[in-house]
């Protein structure tokens, strides 16, 4: 009977020691992502940078959610971010945000607790200057010492987010698609 | 006939000295010195958060401009956290215990020296160019802060 009610209470007791363990999440969290938007004309090449790009990655369903302030991209030369944030094209003062929420298709090929890069497989909609537009693309996650790392390319056409510039400077100087780097390690 | 050549070739001149100058103007005016110029408001962290929170689309009117130099404004409030982004720009946290969302104030390579010498807990008022408001986002199922960018600890 005592050894009974021993092996009882060591199981209970076993039972507690493990809800009182700390849970590693499932989910991880940025708020320091980069994006980079580059555009090529044959009359010039812009680049810009946001660095405040937040972003979660789901680890057991692939889930992931990027958002980026419109604001925040840089551009080397102030009359160009102004071109960028004003209402002739991206209005970033009424749309300030930008999304993207998807879910990585191939979930099963990415080994989490094991270092190395993988190719991955997104599928998602992203949300820009008020048009969402369903999109697929692959890029590759690396797994380095626990530290998980997103690295992809995207083309945006600029037309599909009812971006469009018809004539001036803007017309010849602006790509109708600029590319779209991301890196996010959370 | 001459004359009129040669007043010609004056005006042609100036013409093209002018279009030069103001396309090198327009073109190459440098970014604004957010340090240097005059705060557009001075409020507390909590205060913030909770007014972009509250009502997203009145505190974009308030604090965004259409042209990306949006309002300059000096946050008080205690640090959470410091980090550094992937450019190596220092970041600073200001968040209120009990609250879900913060200001992210994101340091220049010119001013993260100072970011040296805060530690969490510091009470600290930073001045930033704002960049966008808090929310909570159901997708994430997170918060997110408020972001300040060329910030500098004023005191």
């Amino acid at each position: 009977m005592k050894k009974f009610i021993y092996t009882i209470g060591l199981a209970v007791f076993s039972v507690i020691l493990m809800a009182l363990a700390p849970q590693e999440s499932t989910k991880l969290i940025t708020k320091t992502g980069h994006i980079n938007f580059f555009s090529h004309t044959e009359v010039e090449d812009i680049s810009a940078d946001n660095y405040q790009v937040s972003s979660t990655l789901e680890k057991t369903t692939g889930a992931i959610v990027v958002v980026a302030p419109m604001q925040s991209f840089e551009f080397e030369k102030a009359m160009m971010q102004k071109h960028y944030n004003s209402p002739k094209f991206l209005d970033t003062k009424q749309f300030p945000k930008a999304k993207f929420k998807g879910t990585i298709s191939n979930l099963a090929d990415i080994k989490f607790d094991n270092n190395g890069t993988y190719p991955a497989k997104v599928e998602g909609t992203l949300t820009m200057h008020g048009v969402s537009k369903e999109i697929m693309n692959e890029g590759s996650i690396t797994v380095k010492d626990g530290k998980v790392t997103v690295n992809t390319k995207m083309n945006i056409v600029l037309a599909d987010f009812n971006v469009v510039f018809e004539s001036g400077k803007p017309s010849t100087s602006i790509a109708k698609t600029v590319e779209a780097t991301i890196n996010i390690t959370y | 006939m001459n004359k009129f050549i040669k007043w010609g070739l004056i005006l042609l001149a100036c013409g093209v000295v002018l279009g030069v100058s103001a396309y090198t103007i327009i073109m190459f005016t440098p970014h604004r010195d957010v340090q240097a110029t005059p705060t557009d408001f001075k409020i507390s962290a909590k205060t913030l958060v909770h007014e972009t929170l509250d009502d997203a689309i009145a505190s974009n009117a308030k604090y965004l401009e259409e042209d990306g130099n949006s309002k300059i404004i000096e946050v008080t409030g205690t640090v959470a956290a410091v980090n550094e982004d992937m450019n190596k720009q220092k970041t600073i946290l200001l968040k209120e215990e009990g609250e879900g969302a913060g200001v992210n104030c994101t340091f220049t390579l010119n001013t993260n020296a100072k970011v040296e010498e805060v530690h969490v807990g510091d009470k600290v008022t930073i001045k930033g160019l704002f960049k966008s408001g808090a929310e909570f986002d159901e997708d994430m199922e997170e918060y997110l802060d408020v972001n300040l960018s060329k910030c500098d600890i004023i005191k």
